[in-house]
C-alpha cells in the first residue's frame, strides 16, 4: 500500500530535519528552493501491512515563496508543521490547511508543533492548544532534535488514512 | 323524449359539478399536448435531466444519437465549414503540431543516420539489403545503426505520483522507484505551472546528458516513464503510447478509483516487461576486410619505405667512400640530417667537384648539402696541374714532379724557360725547378748556323782587300746566315758574339799584312753593316799571317789564306755551359 502525503508549513519551520531521520530521500535540498518540494520515502507498519508513504515535502510557504497547489494533488493526507516558538507558523500552518481544503478537499491531517526541546521560548500557550485539540485537530507536539513523537505522528496519520 | 332532456341536464350539470376541476384539467392537458410549442418548452426543461439519467443508465443514448449527431455534423460542414474549422482549431492545432513535430524528428533522425552511412563499407552493404528486402535504403541503415536499451519503465498513477509498476532491466542501476516517480511527477506539474497553458502541451522528453532519455507517455490517469539509453527509433514510442492506451483500456476504472493499493496493475507487469526492448551493437569480431586492406597498406609501405631506405643507405655508403679516395678532396665529416646528406671538408679548386661525380641513381637518391672549404693538394699531381694553369707550358714540354723538384723536359723557347725559372718555385709544393732537359730548338739552330759560318771562309785576291769573283755567292750567304743568327739571338736570349778574322798570307811585311787583313774584315762588317746587320755583336780583327788558315806548303796553298773566317762567341745559358 503506498499513500502521497504532504507535508507544508511555513518558512523555517524545522520540517525537512523534523522528518530526516525518519524518511529516505536521494534529493538533495536544493529541490526545495528549485523545483519547490523534495520527495521523501517512509514505511509505517499497520496492522501487518506496510504502508509507503511518499511525503511531498514542499517548500515552506513565507510572503515571497507560495506553496504550489498542484504539488498538493492526489495526496491521502497532510501534515501540517508549525513552530512552538513562532506563534506566526501555527496560523500560517492552519491557513495552508484551510487551501489544501479548498484545493483538494477535506482529507486526514495531523499538525505538528515543533521545537518542543525548548518548550521556554514558545509563543504558542497551552490554552491554544487545548484549544485546537478540543476542535478535533491531531496536534502532535514534536521536537525535530530530539525525535520526541515524530515516528508516532506518522502512525497516527496513517491509522487516519487507512480508516478513511 | 323531453322527460329525458331534463335528466341530461341535470346529468350535465352534475358532471360540471363533480368533474369541473378534472375537465379544466383534462382540457389543459389535450391544449398541452395539442400545442408542439407548450410541449418544446416542457421538454426543454425535462432534456438535460433525462440525459443526465440516461447517460447513467447506460450507453444506450450515445449509440441512439450517433447517426443523428454524424448527420447533424455533416450537414453542418455543408453549410458553414468555418464555423466547424473555427470550433475544431484549438483542439486541431496541438494535435497536428505534435504529429509534424514527431514525424520531423523522425526524418532528421533517419536523414543523420542515412548521411552518415552512406559512404561506408557498411553503407553498401546495406544499400544491398535495401534491395534485397525491399525496404527503403534509410529504413535498413535506422535498423541497422540504432543501439539503445531501455533500463526501466515505471508506470505512475497521474493524479497522486505513486508508482503502479516498476520494471527494470537486469544491469541498470536504479533509486526507489517510489521517489524518483514522485520527483518525475512534482517536475512535471513544475514543468505545466511554469511553462506551459494547455494541458496539451505536456513534459514528453526528459534529456540526461548526452545518452539518457526518459520518455513520458501520458494517458488520462496513468503516465508511462521509460528510462533510456542510447539512440532508440522513435517507432518504439508509438509502442509505449500503445501500451498506455492498453492499460487504460483494461484498467481505466482502477486506475481513477486507485487509492494506493497497486496490486490491481500487477497484471501489467509481463506487458511492461516487453516493452524493455534493447539493441546491443555486436562487436564484429572478425577483422573487416577494409582493415586487412589497412594493414597489407602499411606493411607494403613500410617494406617499401624500409627497402627505399636500405637503398639510400647504401648508395650513400658508396658515393661517400667514392669521394673519399678522390685526390683534392677531404672529407671532414659526412652526416645525416634529416632527410638531408651533410659533407664538409675541403676541396682543391683544381679537384673534381664531388656535386660532378653523382651518377643519375645518385642525384636521384640522395639529397646533399656540400660545405667545402678551398685548399691546395700536394698531391703531385695537382701541382703538376696548378704549374701547368700558371705557366701554361708549350705542348713541346711535359712537366713532371718529384721530392719537391719540377721538371721540365722537351722543347720551349727562351722565354717560357724564363718563366718557368721565376714562377715554379713560387707554385705551393714545389722548392726547385729543373730544366736540364728542357731544349730550345731555335737555340739548336743558332748553333747550327753558328757552326755552318765558322766553316764559311771568303776569299780575297792576293794582296788585295776586293774578292775573288766567285766570292759573291758566298758573301750572300753569309749576310743571309748572320740575318738569321741576328733573328735567332733575340729569341734565344744568348748573347752572341762574332769576329771577323781577316788573313793574309805569308808573302810580305806582317805589318802591311796586318793591316790588309783588316782591310779584307772590314770590308765585310762594312757589307753587312750597309745590309742591315746590328753591328754591336760583330767585331773585326785583322790577324795577318797568325793563326793562319791553312799551312802553306805549295805556291796554290797561299790562296786559302787570303780569306777572312769567323769565330763565334755563344753562351748558352740553357745547358749552363758557353762555346
Amino acid at each position: 500500500m503506498k499513500k502521497k502525503i504532504c507535508m507544508l508549513g511555513a518558512f523555517a519551520v524545522g520540517k525537512t530535519s523534523l522528518v530526516q531521520q525518519y524518511v529516505n530521500s536521494i534529493f538533495s535540498d536544493k529541490y526545495h528552493t528549485t523545483v519547490g518540494v523534495k520527495i521523501e520515502k517512509t514505511t509505517v507498519v499497520m496492522d501487518d501491512t506496510n504502508v509507503d508513504l511518499i511525503i511531498w515535502d514542499l517548500h515552506g510557504e513565507d510572503e515571497f515563496q507560495h506553496v504550489r497547489l498542484s504539488y498538493l494533488k492526489g495526496s491521502s493526507g497532510c501534515i501540517y508543521v508549525a513552530d512552538g516558538t513562532r506563534e506566526k507558523t501555527l496560523a500560517t500552518a492552519l491557513s495552508l490547511r484551510k487551501i489544501a481544503q479548498n484545493t483538494i478537499g477535506k482529507l486526514p491531517f495531523i499538525l505538528m508543533i515543533n521545537k518542543s526541546d525548548i518548550k521556554d521560548q514558545w509563543e504558542i500557550d497551552d490554552e491554544t492548544i487545548d484549544d485546537l485539540k478540543n476542535q478535533g485537530i491531531s496536534l502532535i507536539i514534536t521536537s525535530a532534535k530530539t525525535g520526541d513523537e515524530v515516528e508516532q505522528a506518522f502512525k497516527i496519520l496513517t491509522q487516519k488514512m487507512m480508516e478513511k | 323524449m323531453t322527460s329525458k332532456a331534463p335528466d341530461i341536464q341535470m346529468l350535465e350539470n352534475l358532471k360540471d359539478l363533480l368533474l369541473k376541476t378534472e375537465q379544466n384539467q383534462i382540457q389543459s392537458i389535450e391544449k398541452r399536448l395539442d400545442d408542439p410549442m407548450v410541449r418544446a418548452i416542457e421538454i426543454s426543461d425535462a432534456l438535460p435531466d433525462a440525459i443526465s439519467l440516461s447517460i447513467r443508465q447506460g450507453d444506450k443514448l450515445p449509440r441512439v444519437i450517433q447517426p443523428v449527431i454524424d448527420d447533424s455534423i455533416k450537414v453542418s460542414v455543408q453549410n458553414n465549414p468555418k464555423a466547424i474549422a473555427d470550433a475544431i482549431f484549438p483542439a486541431l492545432g496541438p494535435a497536428i503540431r505534435k504529429a509534424i513535430t514527431s514525424t520531423i524528428m523522425g526524418m532528421i533522425q533517419s536523414l543523420n543516420q542515412v548521411l552518415n552511412h552512406s559512404f561506408s563499407f557498411n553503407g553498401l552493404k546495406w544499400r544491398f539489403e535495401a534491395l534485397k528486402t525491399g525496404k527503403s535504403f534509410a529504413e535498413v541503415v535506422l535498423l541497422n545503426t540504432l543501439v539503445f536499451q531501455v533500463e526501466q519503465i515505471v508506470l505512475i498513477h497521474k493524479k497522486t505520483g505513486l508508482v503502479l509498476e516498476h520494471v527494470v532491466t537486469k544491469d541498470a542501476i536504479i533509486q526507489d522507484p517510489d521517489l524518483v516517480s514522485g520527483m518525475l511527477s512534482a517536475i512535471q506539474d513544475f514543468v505545466n505551472d511554469s511553462f506551459t497553458t494547455s494541458t496539451d502541451e505536456d513534459l514528453e522528453t526528459l534529456r540526461i546528458g548526452s545518452d539518457r532519455t526518459v520518455w513520458i507517455e501520458k494517458g488520462e490517469h496513468a503516465i508511462l516513464a521509460t528510462v533510456l539509453r542510447g539512440t532508440p527509433p522513435l517507432e518504439l514510442r508509438v509502442q509505449y503510447q500503445e501500451l498506455i492506451e492498453h492499460i487504460h483500456l483494461k484498467s481505466g476504472a482502477a486506475l481513477e478509483q486507485f487509492d494506493g493499493d497497486s496490486s490491481p496493475f500487477a497484471i501489467f507487469r509481463e506487458s511492461l516487461k516487453d516493452g524493455l526492448k534493447s539493441k546491443v551493437k555486436i562487436e564484429q569480431k572478425k577483422i573487416s576486410p577494409l582493415l586487412w586492406v589497412f594493414l597489407l597498406f602499411i606493411l607494403f609501405t613500410s617494406s617499401y619505405f624500409g627497402f627505399t631506405l636500405y637503398q639510400k643507405h647504401k648508395i650513400w655508403k658508396g658515393y661517400l667512400s667514392r669521394i673519399s679516395s678522390e685526390k683534392g678532396l677531404i672529407v671532414l665529416s659526412a652526416k645525416k640530417e634529416n632527410k638531408t646528406y651533410h659533407i664538409s671538408g675541403l676541396l682543391d679548386p683544381l679537384a673534381n667537384n664531388p656535386e660532378t661525380l653523382l651518377t643519375d641513381v645518385e642525384k636521384s637518391n640522395l639529397n646533399l648539402k656540400f660545405a667545402l672549404t678551398p685548399y691546395h693538394s700536394l698531391d703531385p699531381k695537382f701541382i703538376i696541374q696548378r704549374a701547368k694553369n700558371r705557366l701554361k707550358p708549350p705542348s713541346t714540354i711535359t712537366l713532371s714532379f718529384t721530392a719537391g723538384t719540377i721538371h721540365a723536359i722537351g722543347k720551349a723557347n727562351q722565354k717560357w724557360i724564363k718563366k718557368f725559372k721565376d714562377q715554379s718555385i713560387m707554385l705551393p709544393g714545389i722548392d726547385s725547378y729543373n730544366i736540364k732537359k728542357i731544349q730550345n730548338p731555335n737555340q739548336t739552330h743558332l748553333e747550327s748556323i753558328l757552326k755552318d759560318l765558322r766553316n764559311i771562309r771568303i776569299y780575297f785576291k792576293n794582296n788585295r782587300s776586293s774578292l775573288v769573283p766567285d766570292q759573291e755567292d758566298v758573301l750572300l750567304d753569309v749576310l743571309e746566315k748572320i740575318k738569321k743568327i741576328q733573328i735567332l739571338q733575340s729569341d734565344t736570349s744568348s748573347p752572341v758574339q762574332i769576329v771577323i778574322f781577316g788573313h793574309t798570307d805569308s808573302s810580305g811585311s806582317e805589318r802591311l799584312n796586318l793591316k790588309l787583313s783588316r782591310d779584307r774584315a772590314e770590308n765585310i762588317f762594312n757589307y753587312l753593316l750597309v745590309n742591315g746587320i746590328n753591328p754591336t755583336f760583330i767585331t773585326i780583327s785583322g790577324i795577318g799571317t797568325q793563326l793562319p788558315l791553312t799551312k802553306e806548303e805549295t805556291l796554290d796553298d797561299k790562296k786559302f789564306n787570303r780569306a777572312i773566317s769567323f769565330k763565334t762567341f755563344y753562351y748558352h745559358t740553357t745547358t749552363g755551359g758557353s762555346q
